[in-house]
């Protein structure tokens, strides 16, 4: 309704508007078994979270070697809300900036990926060399005796904001840290997943990126979560790929903050107890047959038999073998309720045409219009509507047990998603 | 070019009206008819293609694939029930290759959420089709939609 131009002014209220009371917030007392419902959609946790985990110390995901292969190559990406530029130098070294000019803070790279001879800011032509440092500022000593930067200004003090950067197999990570231990120590035994599976140089095959409208913790739960694999994803146990009755395991880093869990086709082990739930399951339907069952048919590149890897690392980033599928997906937080996943899909550089075509009609299986794995982004989105505002609520997580090590190895254990919550709980301050 | 317009464009255009009306009228089974048994269905971003990258994120290399993944959204796949409505232009001859008619047209896809009603631009872009006239007139040996944004909002169960 129109505000009426006659309206008095006596209806206005004036003086400073009360302050809303700070929230106190107290996790359940069960501790990492529960996860309160506000820390999914409170806009003050969000922010804390920028600071605390993705610019605290962590280890995030950049890219892949291989998108900045030569000289002068760069690619523009994200920590968590920051903006970030990762590039290749003159001598071959990878570094990682924010992308934001020292000077007035406008942004630097406006492309996905290029390539340039040096970083530069088209406000004010201040120059950056491929590493950060400022090389050059545009009339810096004015013209004709006037203007110019002061005469204690030192190019050397106003280069980019610089991060850690560290790889492993070609896989490029960068910290805002200088404290977290150094990637591989901070990796653990989880190390061995990644080496497993991207052991000779890689080759992009295209991306894929779903913009989810939940909470990225929504998300990041999810490849954690092994006991939802074989419920939520009818396809794969309707056509055999994958199957709580198969030989599967579990492997955790000494905190707990990265995990991996591989299942092996072919090892198909009855039993009464598996007879018995799958009877009620609707994701075991025999009577469903493809018409073209060759998308399925996969190689054991690896010799190890392992069909399906699913490796996740605190708190940004999965790594995924499904059968000869291969991909990285990089979490990106987009506010409180909305989170983009970008799917990198790569081969190896000496792959023939026939591999690469596998894989790529493999690509069906996973992502935004995967035949399996739709379902996640679904059930993200699901969660966060009913979680209404938050105010209320937290959800159970004891399969498997109530302990950081409960569960053991077993893929029907939330072992995984308790030790998320312990760490991030850890990180937050949130007592 | 344009002697193929004028003798073809009335079927092709139906052709690319019947897909997109099977599709919006919930039969969406019915597109698998109108692709031949060994062609291709092909949903990919134009980032991918602009950067000749090969990976796409539907890819349907026959019509029982293509099968297949409608069987999987009917029976497996979950997600929030939704309903989309195409809006099509531009749609034009632009040659022929070895008796195969080379079409372009544009596409807007609105999504209607089922539960709470919201609608929402979910996708445009451009079809680059080859077209077929058989006896049984004309089919898709290739569909290749490629789609502007980067992103897909949430999921893309429904074939475009």
């Amino acid at each position: 309704m129109p505000t009426p131009a006659h309206a008095s002014p006596e209806a206005v209220v004036h003086g400073p508007t009360p302050l809303r009371e700070k929230t106190v917030r107290h996790w359940p007392a069960e501790g990492y078994t529960r996860a309160p419902y506000w820390v999914y959609t409170d806009p003050d946790i969000y922010a804390q979270e920028q600071v605390k985990i993705f610019r605290g110390k962590t280890w995030n995901y950049l890219g892949l070697e291989a998108e900045v292969p030569e000289v002068g190559s760069f690619k523009t990406t994200y920590i968590g809300d920051q903006s970030v530029v990762l590039t290749r130098a003159e001598d071959g070294s990878l570094h990682a900036v924010v992308n934001r000019c020292a000077h007035r803070g406008n942004m630097l790279c406006r492309d996905a990926f290029g390539q340039v001879k040096k970083l530069y800011c088209v406000y004010h032509a201040w120059n950056y060399n491929l590493k950060g440092d400022l090389t050059h500022a545009a009339f810096s000593h004015g013209l004709r005796g006037e203007g110019g930067l002061p005469k204690d200004f030192q190019l050397s003090e106003h280069g980019l904001h610089k991060l850690r950067v560290a790889t492993i197999c070609g896989l490029v990570f960068a910290t805002f840290s200088n404290e977290v231990e150094p990637l591989e120590e901070w990796l653990g035994d989880v190390a061995a997943g990644i080496r497993r599976v991207l052991h000779k140089p890689l080759k992009v095959l295209g991306y894929d990126t779903q913009r989810i409208h939940a909470n990225w913790k929504t998300y990041h739960e999810n490849p954690r979560d092994s006991y939802h694999a074989n419920i939520l994803h009818t396809f794969y146990g309707t056509f055999g790929l994958s199957r709580q009755s198969q030989e599967s395991g579990m492997t955790l880093d000494q905190n707990g903050r990265h995990v991996y869990f591989y299942t092996k086709a072919g090892t198909e082990k009855k039993s009464e107890d598996f007879d018995k739930t799958s009877a009620a399951l609707r994701s075991v339907n025999d009577d469903m047959k493809l018409e073209d069952p060759s998308i399925l048919k996969w190689r054991d590149e690896f010799g190890d038999g392992v069909s399906v890897q699913i490796l996740t690392t605190y708190p940004s980033f999965v790594l995924h073998q499904i059968a000869n599928s291969l991909a990285t997906r990089q979490l990106i937080p987009r506010g409180v309720g909305e989170s983009d996943l970008v799917w990198t899909y790569f081969g190896f550089a000496d792959d023939d045409d026939a591999t690469t075509q596998t894989r790529l009609v493999q690509a069906n299986l996973a992502g935004s219009a995967g035949m399996i794995s739709v379902e996640d982004a679904a059930v993200c989105e699901m969660m966060q509507k009913a979680m209404a505002d938050g105010q209320s609520g937290e959800s159970f997580i004891e399969m498997g047990g109530k302990t950081l090590e409960s569960g053991g190895t077993s893929k029907l254990s939330e072992r995984a998603i308790r030790n998320f919550w312990h760490n991030y709980r850890s990180d937050m301050d949130l007592a | 070019m344009s002697a193929h317009h004028e003798q073809h464009f009335r079927a092709v255009e139906n052709l690319i009206y019947e897909w997109a009306r099977a599709i919006d009228e919930d039969r969406v089974e019915a597109i698998a008819e109108l692709l031949q048994p060994e062609g291709r269905y092909t949903v990919q971003s134009r980032f991918n293609h602009d950067r000749g990258l090969p990976m796409a994120i539907i890819d349907a290399r026959s019509a029982a694939q293509l099968r297949d993944r409608i069987k999987s959204m009917r029976v497996a796949n979950i997600y929030e029930p939704h309903h989309y409505r195409h809006i099509l232009s531009g749609v034009q001859i632009v040659g022929e290759v070895d008796g195969v008619l080379q079409v372009r047209s544009n596409f807007l896809v609105v999504r209607t959420m089922s539960l709470d009603g919201d609608m929402a631009i979910f996708s445009t872009g451009q079809c680059h089709d080859e077209v077929l006239i058989t006896p049984e007139g004309p089919r898709f040996k290739k569909r290749l939609f490629l789609y502007d944004s980067r992103i897909i909002e949430t999921l893309l169960v429904i074939p475009l």
